[in-house]
């Protein structure tokens, strides 16, 4: 689980391979399609391909309509993982964020607020240090 | 709270809403955040000892540092601090090897009489993939990293107060 989460960061680490998830999010694509639509050589096409089926968020297969024609799709799983540990470090900021918005709020938020305020408390934080 | 645009899927972004005007975001988020930085082994490094965070400035420039009772650990050097709209700093953990760091970034941004202050963590791609603190994220090492055994109360935090921010 961790390991897939930290190929799939690997994978997205490259401009070109988020444009090729991008671009999958439409729908499935042919590697000419994504080549073309990325302004990108076939042969650099290709190796961005490979690594992005190697960290499992893309697989080829064949088109319904005719499996002859070769497609790309997205994989959600990777991106579900990814999801979920992003989820946590978001709960880490927005638990951080909470506490500074109490805190701004209660020291600046507004002159009755001021008044609640812990005598000894000075009314500005402390002067920086040079 | 979002998670970002489609381009940063591997960012973390948080937004909030402060009911104070952005000069006064930044100054309390810059020069008080030891006042208002979660406390204990969940989110200090320190863990459950006496520890201040501030914002320093040093010859190289502005830092933020959590100063324990032996020891000071630079969390990371400010790239970017425009008071009142914008503030990056790097992010490390103490388990970082020299050079491996993250971004955090903030806007500030005037917003119905009050300022919008939104979140990203990113960066976590520049950290090599069999770092300690990428290896078994939904655990222990990222525990490591940024605090410890949080999730389950993260989680009913945001059941409980979610739709606030």
């Amino acid at each position: 689980m961790a390991s897939s989460v930290d190929r799939t960061l690997i994978a997205l680490a490259d401009p070109t391979r988020r444009g090729v998830v991008e671009l999958l999010r439409a729908g499935p694509r042919r590697a000419g399609e994504l080549a073309d639509a990325l302004q990108m050589q076939k042969p650099a096409m290709t190796r961005h391909l490979r690594l992005l089926r190697e960290s499992g968020l893309v697989f080829e297969d064949g088109l319904r309509e005719d499996a002859r024609v070769r497609v790309y799709r997205l994989r959600r799983a990777p991106f579900s993982a990814l999801r979920k540990w992003l989820d946590e470090v978001e709960a880490f900021w927005s638990w951080q964020l909470d506490g500074f918005k109490e805190h701004a709020e209660r020291t600046r938020g507004s002159t009755s607020a001021r008044k609640r305020r812990r005598p000894g408390q000075p009314d500005k934080p402390h002067p920086r240090a040079p | 709270m979002s998670a970002g645009n489609a381009g940063n899927a591997e960012n973390a972004r948080v937004t909030t809403f402060v009911k104070v005007p952005p000069n006064d975001a930044f100054e309390v988020f810059t020069e008080e955040i030891d006042r208002w930085w979660r406390r204990g082994p969940r989110f200090r490094m320190a863990g459950g000892d006496a520890s201040e965070l501030c914002f320093e400035q040093d010859a190289r420039g502005r830092r933020l540092v959590e100063r324990m009772q032996a020891t000071v650990h630079e969390i990371g050097r400010v790239l970017v601090w425009e008071p009142g709209q914008r503030l990056v700093f790097e992010w490390r953990g103490r388990n970082f090897a020299p050079g491996e760091r993250t971004e955090v970034e903030l806007r500030f941004e005037a917003f119905a009489e009050g300022t919008r202050v939104t979140l990203e963590h990113r960066g976590w791609d520049a950290i090599r993939g069999d770092h300690p603190a990428r290896h078994g994220l939904q655990g222990r090492a990222f525990s490591a990293l940024i605090g410890q055994h949080w999730a389950e109360l993260m989680t009913a935090y945001r059941l409980y107060g979610g739709a606030a921010s």
